[in-house]
């Protein structure tokens, strides 16, 4: 496909930066993608576990009673986590080799087709992950004044679980965007005829 | 004096938890351990002190209590206190920076009380074994250090040997040092003489003064929730001490006119509400007629100060104060992630040690009709919450 008109006539010269970003792999996108999703997922559930974990502890000192009830805020951490999980095995199912492995592109290659699978799972993997670590830091201080509170008095706790309950749905928001943008990426095994 | 500079951020809300978490949420559940409205209400219906002791063992104080035989005003006050200070020394063995500098200036002020209360007993000659047993235990030094203080002589040059040797190694040695550097400089360098005449009380008044702008500069350079806080406890607190100087000048060599622009005034601290026009007015006061003038203008205090004006009958102005003070430190525990809880909870606790005590010593002598002038903490039934019934 020769739409890229060569102003240079070398064979290491390029257009310019928009170049880098096109000439990457769309394998390369789709993998990141699913990195990212996990990785700043992870991160996310991880924060909001430590910040309401060493709450929760300290306060079932003096207060053991909160110890069962509190940990409900930990379990609204893992669920980003696992938001996470479920965004990158159904990204991961989608990655399918290639039939044959050759270092130079046929001139009927569908780049179209690659790349907007590509970009669609490298920018659902972001959603699914960014929402994910405000979500996590929501529900990890939500949760640390919920262990807090409970612990002086026992009122408070239903009432600021409906808090967490709202920072939560957070992540369902970057999981289900995720998903609709990867719904319809699947990439082309076959070059087109 | 360089400031103390916190050696690491405090965090904000989300990242406070990371060194501070653990220790914030201990002091969260020692806040359930205050006594109720229902613990007050049986301690005052108790007729002896041995009512009182059995209403106490249901309640945080009962395992303190349990090897005490005989419940007397003192000794409960003791085992109060040392409970206080278990609880102290456990949150501040869990703190890191900068929580655990900001813990250790809370005992500074403990630690200047008790060297005051040193200098002041080896004046009248008491024993010291006697002194030391009378020292509060947030504030203790090394033995040796104490069992020295009183062997300096109370002159110009006892002083400032004592800060050689003892005190430059303490925490409290700069506030020392900087009330030396002072006296020196406003003497014009007639140090030995003239300190001669300096009551411990306006040296203990110095010191407080230099503890509480200490306090505020690390606060304010801590930022952040602490900062507001903390900052306005402290600013408080400022004008607390400055309005309780100039009342007790009254009848003083202190409120001499020559005294008051020199001496008087060096012991205003310079921080709070009323500093610095308020200050610079409350120097010129020379009876509580015009203090009660400069009060108007500041309506926080204006409020308090009608309390001691109107005869003082029900209320003194230590007990305005004391309402006001735990007014604001309650609304300490309202905020989370910051410093303040720590240093209200320690003046909480001991708001309630004073309860404790009142209560008993009405008892003992057969008060009941003093028995209710108690402030206290965390009450439902206090005039600055909302009626509502819970």
């Amino acid at each position: 496909m020769s739409s890229y008109s060569n102003a240079c006539a070398g064979q290491y010269c390029n257009q310019g930066w928009a170049e880098v970003l096109t000439h990457m792999s769309p394998y390369g996108y789709a993998n990141f993608g699913i990195a990212f999703g996990l990785g700043l997922s992870v991160v996310g559930a991880a924060w909001g576990i430590w910040l309401t974990g060493s709450s929760l502890v300290g306060a079932a000192v003096k207060a053991p009673r909160i110890r069962s009830k509190n940990l409900i805020s930990v379990i609204f951490c893992e669920a980003t986590a696992i938001y996470g999980v479920i965004m990158a095995i159904i990204l991961a199912n989608k990655v399918k080799s290639p039939d044959d492995a050759s270092y130079y592109l046929d001139d009927d290659w569908d780049f179209a087709g690659f790349y907007y699978a590509g970009y669609g799972m490298f920018s659902s993997g972001l959603s699914v992950g960014l929402t994910n670590i405000a979500s996590g830091v929501s529900v990890g201080i939500a949760g640390s004044s919920c262990a807090i509170g409970d612990a002086q008095d026992p009122s408070l706790f239903v009432k600021v679980l409906i808090v967490e309950i709202f920072a939560s749905a957070l992540g369902i928001f970057g999981i289900i965007v995720g998903i609709i943008q990867s719904n319809s990426c699947n990439f082309p095994i076959a070059p087109l005829e | 004096m360089a400031t103390t500079v916190p050696k690491a951020p405090a965090g904000g809300m989300a990242t406070f938890n990371i060194l501070h978490g653990f220790p914030e949420a201990l002091v969260r559940g020692m806040r359930c351990s205050f006594l109720a409205d229902s613990d007050y209400h049986h301690m005052t219906q108790c007729d002896t002190l041995d009512d009182v002791k059995l209403n106490l063992t249901e309640t945080d104080y009962g395992e303190a209590l349990a090897d005490s035989t005989i419940l007397t005003p003192s000794s409960l006050q003791e085992v109060a206190i040392d409970k206080l200070v278990t609880e102290f020394q456990y949150l501040r063995t869990q703190a890191v920076e900068p929580l655990a500098t900001f813990m250790d200036f809370i005992t500074y002020e403990y630690m200047i009380e008790n060297v005051m209360l040193l200098l002041k007993g080896s004046l009248s000659g008491r024993d010291i074994n006697e002194l030391i047993a009378q020292c509060h235990p947030l504030g203790m030094f090394k033995e040796s250090t104490m069992r020295s203080i009183p062997t300096f002589e109370s002159n110009a040059k006892g002083y400032s040997d004592l800060y050689q040797t003892v005190l430059v190694d303490t925490p409290v040695g700069p506030y020392f040092s900087m009330f030396l550097q002072e006296s020196s400089e406003h003497m014009g360098g007639e140090v030995r003489n003239v300190l001669e005449e300096v009551e411990i009380e306006i040296i203990k008044s110095s010191l407080i003064k230099y503890w509480i702008e200490d306090f505020y500069q690390y606060v304010e350079k801590l930022g952040g929730e602490t900062a507001v806080m903390m900052g306005e406890l402290l600013r408080v607190r400022a004008d607390t001490t400055a309005i309780n100087i100039t009342l007790n000048s009254f009848g003083t060599p202190l409120n001499e006119p020559a005294m008051r622009g020199s001496d008087r005034k060096r012991l205003y601290p310079a921080v709070g509400h009323l500093y610095p026009a308020g200050t610079a007015m409350l120097v010129d006061v020379s009876d509580e007629e015009e203090l009660g003038r400069v009060l108007e203008l500041f309506p926080q205090y204006s409020s308090i100060w009608n309390v001691h004006s109107s005869g003082g009958a029900d209320k003194s102005i230590d007990d305005a104060f004391y309402e006001r003070d735990v007014q604001m430190l309650e609304l300490a525990f309202e905020g989370q992630m910051h410093f303040g809880v720590f240093y209200a909870y320690v003046k909480l606790k001991e708001q309630e040690i004073r309860n404790l005590v009142w209560i008993t010593e009405c008892i003992l002598q057969a008060q009941k009709d003093e028995i209710n002038k108690f402030v206290p903490v965390f009450s439902h039934h206090a005039p600055w919450r909302s009626l509502k019934s819970r």
